[in-house]
């Protein structure tokens, strides 16, 4: 065994011993392996094999059709729609999630009375279903019977009610607004963990040397965040690529195609042109797009679980 | 430099109350909108407050017995729907799927993370990475076979198979945070147990469990919250109401032509409730799980 | 080293050991669903559950043998759900289809003729709408019996337009323009024109199906080939039309490309909104049902040179399972739709039902002279003006196997013209390519 000088179970029971660590060790694993195994490697597996196969769900028979289903997938013109959508909508979620959890995070770092209550609060958005979410947004943002427009329009903001959810651009814009609303929560408890552990004699050092608010922010706070940061980038990019529910209650993908992200459009590709095939096919490029993702993330996790 | 620093303070406490409307606005609303009649809902504007609030519409979903204000009508066509008289049923559901799920991870996921935590053998690396890796892929890219693989189980339309699924979806991360939990307690009191002729499992169980308490409140609070939310694969398994979820019910009563928006805002706060509670009860180690989870706090 | 083999040899087998404990759980537990030979699966689209459930329980106490489970499912998602329920082993025995579904519904061996089974059924057929008639045969065989058959209809508040001083209907498009932009400028609406536009909503392909009607026009020829794609075709006037009523004269509510009929209700009854086009069933809804403006509204013969429309029927169907399940199956299955779709003691009971309760319409001929039934009808609409538009309607048309798939895509196409993400014409012209894409693909 390659770790045989390990201390702990040298002098483990009998019994035990003739069942052998490694028993052990897979016994307790295959339970959870074999769980996680039936959902994740035999999805993969039959969606590679599905993704070669003409799979339409009302035709009876099923033939081999090489890599046509990833052609008809990839020509089909709201693949390239949704590709841009999904690109939009990540290099402005993602960022954008991440500034507000690292701002809440520095406001909430700040000792002042009642920011206790602020800390509960700000896991709500994320702890409620996201359809709940999303329906109450649906609600609030409608164009024709939302509150939002309609408070806008009591106070004089606006005399037209605005169409958050039916115009093209404001409708992508309203998903991106309500994606921040539900998952800034997350990087805002992370960055605030992260910031409490910077000492405070550090900022104070720095405030006696004059430094400026950006200053310290810059050359104090940043560095401490700089990990944080990291896992917070790639982790809400796998979130962002892979976001549903809240398209499902919130626009359908709509108006026309402006919130249809590529998730989405695998969605519709499969259940609803029930075109199994092209659908197993696009599900495998997403799935290949996130594995590089999600190697990146495991890296940076990785590193700093294991310093030694 | 006083003066600075209360100016300073002054706009903390603003943005601080900018940041509590923005997050609790849209709940504000939903409630209120829940206790309204359809019609004060659709004037336009919406009264900000209903001046004549009602329990009515919570009490349909309840007790079956139409409100007052939808009585009168000749038609009962549109408004009233029997939709929502599932909700109950789904909020049941939810939470059945959801314990039954917190179960499978507390057992499972001890199990593993423990063996993770203090046993090195050949795999390791590889079995601990594919579980975590796992837990990253888009439920979107596996929907169509996991569909398939409940159907071969016979385990479509059941509690029992929603619990499967979010087990598997919720495992990777569980073991993870008991994994790096387990590591960061002192190992010698574990070391005693052992000399003291105690086995691995007895170890675990007598000694460790206790220390861990509060990352096993993590995961089952984690677990928990998943599995009462999750939506996809609730919708496309699922199909009576003896197994429907209740993100599965109130996104089609949503959509249902015969519900009124004050019926669809009562099915949002009902849904809302228990999440809420739990995420308020577990806040503290819902916190620290999430940061050991991301950066090995 | 040899323990290290050996102690690999145990996990290894212990690793085959769990696994085949898992397929063994998985093949007993397959095979444990046998279901109770008299117990009936009906799936439906959700509307009117308790209704619904009161039928069956009255159906029950007629048939104590029977024992029906109801599964029901959103409007919005049914042809997908249903497909992936009828591939997934899970049919239902007797279930709610519609004249969209049927050639493919048949075509993948999913429900059975009726008449096959149950001959009494076809004396049902002349007393029959030939457009109900139409939407649940082919090939000359009877798939189906009436759950609700109804119109596309124009609906207008006439309270608003006489306020704005109209003193009829408008008959043309561009009519219902020239009075919308009226009465937005008079004030009494911002938006005159609200119909539902939702991609997701299976309604929109009916609408626009009728709006080209009502023009003479043609969606598809005799042979299900497309039409709408000419140049200058109905339907691109059709579309051009809804788009510059949107973005041009701004009398078309812009929140109607996320909207539903459901919205769309309320909205009109609240008097926001003067024209829509729905299912008649709706004028029901906005006359009696508790809306500020109830009472005002009328239906209109669909706009257009020709006036038609699109008459469609829902219709209970057997699914190729019950088939299979054997006689008894077979026997209760026939008796539910007898129940439901067919007579009982002489009289269409359920289908009477949902017409004096919703106001759904119907393809039974008859009832239109039962008194009761004619009398509720004019409580809310008109039966004479009715029964002119039903005279001018028409099934939809290419209605092939692959029709319901193509919809989804059509629908989408439909709404990014409408809000100028891509032109009428490009639109059509991609609404065509995938229609010839499928009929290849379908073979």
């Amino acid at each position: 065994m390659a770790t045989g000088g390990a201390v702990a179970g040298q002098r483990a029971h009998s019994r035990e011993r003739r069942f052998g660590r490694r028993g052990y060790s897979w016994l307790t694993l295959a339970p959870a392996l074999a769980l996680v195994a039936l959902f994740t490697l035999f999805p993969v597996g039959y969606a590679a094999w599905t993704s070669v196969h003409r799979h339409v769900l009302v035709l009876q028979d099923r033939p081999y059709v090489g890599l046509r289903n990833y052609q008809n997938a990839i020509e089909d013109p709201l693949f390239v729609d949704s590709i841009k959508s999904s690109l939009i909508f990540v290099a402005v979620a993602v960022p954008l999630v991440t500034l507000v959890g690292l701002l809440v995070a520095l406001l909430l770092n700040q000792r002042v009375r009642g920011f206790a209550i602020l800390l509960v609060l700000v896991l709500l958005p994320w702890a409620i279903p996201t359809v709940s979410a999303g329906i109450t947004w649906r609600l609030l943002l409608h164009g024709d019977f939302g509150a939002l427009d309609g408070f806008l329009y009591r106070i004089g903001a606006i005399d037209e009610y605005i169409q958050w959810l039916s115009s093209p651009g404001l409708a992508m814009a309203s998903v991106i607004g309500v994606h921040t609303w539900r998952e800034f929560p997350l990087p805002a408890i992370l960055f605030l963990a992260a910031l409490q552990t910077i000492p405070p004699d550090l900022s104070e050092a720095a405030r006696l040397d004059r430094a400026n608010a950006w200053e310290r922010f810059r050359y104090v706070t940043l560095p401490h965040l700089k990990a944080a940061l990291l896992i917070v980038l790639v982790y809400e990019t796998i979130i962002a690529l892979s976001v549903f529910d809240l398209v499902y209650v919130l626009t359908g993908g709509g108006p026309g195609s402006a919130t249809t992200l590529f998730s989405w459009f695998t969605y519709t590709a499969t259940f609803k042109y029930l075109n199994f095939g092209q659908g197993a096919a696009l599900s495998f490029i997403m799935a290949a797009v996130l594995v590089v993702f999600i190697v990146v993330y495991m890296r940076i996790v990785r590193v700093r679980e294991e310093p030694s | 430099m006083r003066r600075r620093r209360r100016a300073a303070n002054a706009l903390y406490a603003s943005a601080g109350i900018l940041l509590g409307l923005v997050i609790l606005v849209p709940f504000l609303f939903v409630l209120s909108a829940s206790l309204q009649t359809e019609s004060e809902l659709i004037r336009r504007p919406p009264p900000i407050v209903s001046p004549d609030p009602t329990v009515d519409n919570y009490e349909y979903v309840f007790t079956g017995n139409v409100p007052a204000a939808y009585a009168s009508r000749e038609l009962l066509r549109g408004t009233v729907t029997q939709d929502v008289r599932q909700i109950p049923k789904g909020l049941r559901n939810s939470f059945i799927v959801a314990l039954g799920t917190v179960l499978i991870n507390l057992v499972l996921a001890t199990l593993a993370a423990y063996t993770f935590a203090r046993e090195r053998f050949r795999g390791r690396q590889a079995a601990f990475f594919f579980i975590l890796g796992s837990r990253l892929l888009p439920a979107v890219a596996v929907a169509v076979p996991i569909y398939v693989s409940l159907r071969s189980l016979g385990l479509l339309d059941s509690k029992l198979g929603l619990v499967l699924i979010y087990s598997a979806f919720t495992l990777p991360f569980s073991i993870w945070v008991l994994t790096l939990y387990f590591r960061s307690l002192p190992g010698e009191i574990e070391e005693a147990a052992r000399i003291d002729g105690c086995t691995r499992l007895e170890t675990l169980r007598h000694v460790v469990l206790p220390l861990a308490a509060p990352g096993l409140a993590a995961i089952g609070a984690f677990s928990f919250l998943f599995s009462y939310s999750e939506f996809m694969f609730a919708l496309f398994t699922t199909e009576t109401p003896h197994a429907k979820t209740i993100p599965v019910i109130i996104a089609s009563v949503s959509v249902n032509p015969d519900a009124s928006y004050t019926l669809i805002a009562v099915g949002i706060v009902l849904s809302m409730i228990a999440p809420i509670v739990f995420a308020l009860a577990f806040r503290r180690y819902i916190t620290s799980g999430l940061v050991a989870s991301l950066t090995r706090g | 080293m040899r323990r290290k083999t050996l102690t690999r040899r145990a996990a290894i087998g212990l690793l085959v050991v769990l696994l085949t404990a898992v397929t063994a759980a998985t093949a007993a537990l397959g095979a444990g669903g046998a279901r109770e030979q008299t117990s009936l699966t009906f799936d439906v689209w959700s509307y009117s559950i308790p209704t619904i459930q009161d039928n069956i329980k009255k159906f029950q106490q007629q048939n104590p043998g029977v024992k029906v489970a109801l599964r029901d499912t959103s409007w919005f998602d049914y042809h997908d759900v249903m497909a992936t329920r009828f591939t997934g082993g899970n049919a239902p025995d007797v279930t709610y289809s519609s004249d969209h579904w049927l050639r493919e519904w048949v075509a993948a061996g999913w429900i059975a003729p009726l008449d096959e089974h149950f001959s009494q059924f076809k004396s049902y057929m002349k007393e029959w709408a030939p457009y109900a008639r139409e939407g649940m045969t082919l090939d000359g065989k009877l798939y189906g019996l009436p759950y609700y058959a109804d119109l596309v209809t124009f609906i207008y508040n006439d309270r608003i337009l006489r306020q704005a001083g109209f003193r009829s209907a408008p008959k043309t498009w561009e009519e219902v323009a020239k009075q919308a932009l009226a009465i937005k400028n008079k004030g009494l609406a911002k938006y005159p024109i609200y119909i539902p536009l939702k991609k997701d909503d299976p309604w929109l392909i009916e609408i626009f199906y009728s709006m080209v009607y009502g023009q003479g026009g043609h969606m598809f020829n005799k042979d299900d080939n497309p039409v709408f794609n000419r140049p200058g075709s109905p339907a691109e006037k059709t579309l051009q039309w809804l788009r510059d009523a949107m973005k041009k004269s701004k009398i078309f509510n812009p929140a109607a490309p996320q909207s539903a009929e459901p919205d769309i209700v309320k909205t009109m009854g609240a008097g926001n909104s003067v024209f829509t086009v729905l299912a008649k069933y709706n004028l029901a809804e906005l006359n009696l049902g508790q809306h500020k403006e109830r009472g005002h509204f009328r239906m209109a013969l669909m706009p257009g040179a020709s006036h038609s429309t699109v008459g469609f029927v829902r219709f209970y169907a057997m699914s190729d399972r019950a088939a299979d399940r054997g006689d008894d199956v077979v026997k209760n299955s026939g008796a539910f739709l007898q129940y439901f779709g067919g007579k009982t003691d002489g009289q269409y009971k359920v289908v009477k039902r949902w017409a004096l309760e919703k106001g759904l319409g119907f393809a039974n001929l008859p009832l239109y002279a039962d008194r009761q039934v004619a009398a509720s009808i004019n409580k809310w609409g008109s039966v004479p003006l009715e029964r002119s538009q039903a005279k001018l309607a028409h099934v939809k048309e290419g209605l092939t196997p692959y029709w319901g798939v193509w919809d989804i895509y059509a629908r989408q196409q439909l709404n990014a013209a409408i809000l100028g993400q891509t032109s009428p014409r490009k639109a059509l012209e991609s609404m065509a390519d995938r229609w010839e894409q499928l009929k290849k693909q379908y073979g």
